[in-house]
């Protein structure tokens, strides 16, 4: 007796020093486990291709029978034309219905019926420490499941993506003029130059530099404003189209961010949600867009960041169905 | 005697839920007990789970004891003797001190300066965790933030070493410090470092804390490893020029501007008559000031004008 307990002792420890990658959290002898949510998933995640490489580049989560699908609006404008799979079936040709950019959500639709949209009746609020399951990997046919916890309070991300002219601002003797123009920015496309003046804005005179950003406040990314100029002797109206910050400048780089692994693993826009549910569920930038559903496959939300190492953020159920209405209902 | 111990070890095994012997999940059965395990201990661990803050940085902590007795990791205290904010998880706020650290493993530990009772966990002392059992760690992830509160994450122990274990918990800057518990609700480990992947996290087991338990309290500075680095010696500047003095002590002839003494309010002509609690020397002073270093603590007694002072100052860098 003692002998043998004194080998086990020994060799335990030895052969049993780290443990399978196959029993891990998110190993598949883990994550096989969750199957019974896993056709939730299949029937109601929507997955992305890029046509050019044929390569799923995100999710969506469907919202209708007849084919109407919410994804991340900042990923899915990333690439130029792309097709759709929901469960097994390939669809082509989907068009944008419409869009929310305080979200970053897209209404896209498919030619499709009979589809098994999402439950939004059955949303409520969940517990940290409850499991919830998101897409991972995904194959052709077959979506695969993926697991983590409500990890924090449930709340809003402030931050956000303002809308920018792409100029720095000068002011001289009482007026105010451009500085320097950032590449490829609104301000750039429609030519405005480095020192013209402005003299008005939508119309109003505005003369300082906090007035233009106040006004500018007021704007969504998308939005156009008009600026009356005088450059030299000449005065000249133009109009410029705002964009969100984020597409110009990035997202500042925090020590977390570049633990994060970067561009690769973090969706661009991150911040700026009314309200989010963060959970741990390990996501990249290309595994958003999908439904997030209980163990007992109710619908909890809709990922719309992977925002570093340990943080995911989701729509919550509530929200999304918001949204929904808002964006039919739009022209 | 055996029956005791045979009954103690049967007691200890009913104790463990039935999904850490599990290779893995079977059902969803299985994941809803690790959910409702690690759901029952929140409240209380979350409760007892502090964010530090000291100079810029941020870091986490857990209070194990009702008079306010906290382990972290040594590279967030990063010195012993030091003044630390201590931060509940609803906004609180209290002072600590740094109490002991052990550079080589990453322990460290802290005590709350303020009337308890302070909410605490329980420590797995018996060091009954093992390899493959479900985890869950908290903490103060990227500092301090109220509407998110702690963070909390699942996971396994996925591997064991001397006086590291490592779990697939996720962990980011700002949760080191913070505590990693078994699912019976029991503190097992304070998290240190993060490795390559996202689901490779060390922690530093409770045993490496028992093994120096009273040191640490006694506010040791153990070994000359990585995780903090002990003042250089002769590196420490108190800004003064002094001369022995007849009378005995120390007058001060030259106070530089701005220098750690100035800031104290000692002034050309004051009398220093105590260093480090000793009768002050040139002597004694030149010894100190060699053997300390930027950062560090001395202790001075001095008069001025008639009125007696007294103030432990923290020692600059000699320019």
């Amino acid at each position: 007796m003692k002998i043998i307990t004194f080998i086990l002792a020994i060799i335990l420890p030895l052969a049993a020093n780290s443990l399978p990658s196959e029993k891990r959290k998110n190993g598949p002898l883990v994550q096989g486990a969750l199957s019974p949510v896993q056709v939730s998933l299949q029937e109601s995640s929507a997955v992305f291709y890029n046509n050019e490489t044929s390569k799923a580049f995100l999710y969506g989560t469907v919202v209708s029978d007849d084919g109407l699908i919410m994804t991340k609006a900042s990923e899915i404008e990333e690439v130029e034309s792309y097709y759709v799979r929901v469960g097994t079936k390939k669809f082509r040709d989907p068009i944008v219905v419409s869009r929310n950019d305080v979200w970053d959500v897209m209404m896209i639709k498919i030619e499709a019926e009979g589809l098994k949209p999402v439950d939004f009746s059955q949303t409520k609020d969940l517990p940290h420490g409850t499991w919830v399951v998101s897409n991972g990997a995904t194959e052709r046919r077959f979506r695969r499941p993926r697991a983590g916890i409500i990890s924090a309070n449930k709340r809003e991300i402030p931050g956000g993506s303002p809308a920018v002219l792409g100029v720095g601002l000068k002011e001289e003797d009482g007026d105010l003029f451009i500085g320097n123009i950032t590449e490829d920015s609104g301000a750039a496309k429609a030519g405005l130059k480095k020192g013209d003046k402005i003299l008005k804005v939508d119309g109003s005179n505005i003369k300082d530099r906090d007035g233009l950003i106040a006004h500018l406040k007021e704007k969504s990314p998308g939005d156009k404003i008009k600026l009356t100029l005088t450059r030299g002797d000449e005065e000249l109206t133009l109009e410029v189209e705002l964009m969100a910050r984020h597409k110009l400048y990035g997202e500042g780089k925090t020590r977390n961010d570049q633990l994060s692994g970067g561009e690769a693993q973090q969706s661009a826009r991150r911040s700026g949600f009314p309200m989010v549910l963060q959970h741990e569920t390990m996501l990249n930038r290309n595994t958003v867009g999908g439904p997030v559903f209980t163990l007992d496959n109710q619908f909890v939300g809709m990922n719309i960041a992977a925002v570093n190492r340990v943080e995911a953020f989701a729509i919550p159920g509530k929200e999304l169905s918001e949204i929904v209405l808002e964006l039919k209902k739009s022209p | 005697m055996m029956a005791y111990s045979l009954a103690f070890g049967a007691l200890v095994y009913a104790d463990r839920p039935d999904f850490n012997d599990k290779e893995a999940p079977q059902t969803l059965g299985d994941f809803r007990q690790i959910q409702s395990a690690l759901q029952s201990h929140l409240e209380r661990t979350r409760s007892a789970t502090v964010c530090l803050q000291m100079g810029g940085g941020s870091g986490s902590a857990v209070i194990i004891s009702k008079d306010g007795l906290v382990l972290t990791a040594a590279h967030v205290t990063g010195k012993i003797d030091e003044e630390i904010k201590v931060i509940m998880e609803d906004g609180r706020e209290f002072s600590g001190r740094s109490l002991g650290l052990n550079s080589e493993t990453d322990s460290a530990m802290l005590q709350i300066e303020g009337a308890g009772p302070f909410p605490f966990v329980e420590v797995d002392l018996k060091d009954t965790t093992k390899l493959g059992d479900w985890v869950f760690s908290l903490g103060h992830s990227g500092g301090f933030d109220k509407a998110r509160g702690v963070n909390v994450r699942v996971g396994r122990l996925v591997r064991e070493a001397e006086t590291t274990v490592q779990s697939d918990c996720m962990l980011i800057g700002g949760d080191s410090g913070g505590p990693l518990f078994n699912m019976e609700g029991e503190l097992i480990a304070i998290h240190s470092r993060v490795g390559a992947s996202r689901e490779e996290s060390m922690h530093v087991p409770i045993r490496e804390f028992q093994a120096h338990w009273d040191e640490l309290k006694a506010g040791k500075f153990i070994g000359d490893g990585g995780f903090a680095q002990k003042s250089k010696p002769g590196t420490g500047f108190l800004g003064v020029a002094t001369e022995e003095s007849d009378e005995g002590g120390l007058k001060v002839t030259e106070i530089w501007e701005d220098g750690v003494a100035d800031k104290v309010g000692l002034k050309v002509g004051d009398l220093i008559v105590e260093i480090a609690g000793e009768k002050a020397t040139k002597e004694l002073m030149t010894n100190k000031l060699a053997e300390l270093g930027a950062g560090d603590k001395l202790k001075l007694k001095w008069t001025s004008g008639g009125e007696s002072k007294e103030e432990t100052v923290k020692l600059g860098e000699r320019p």
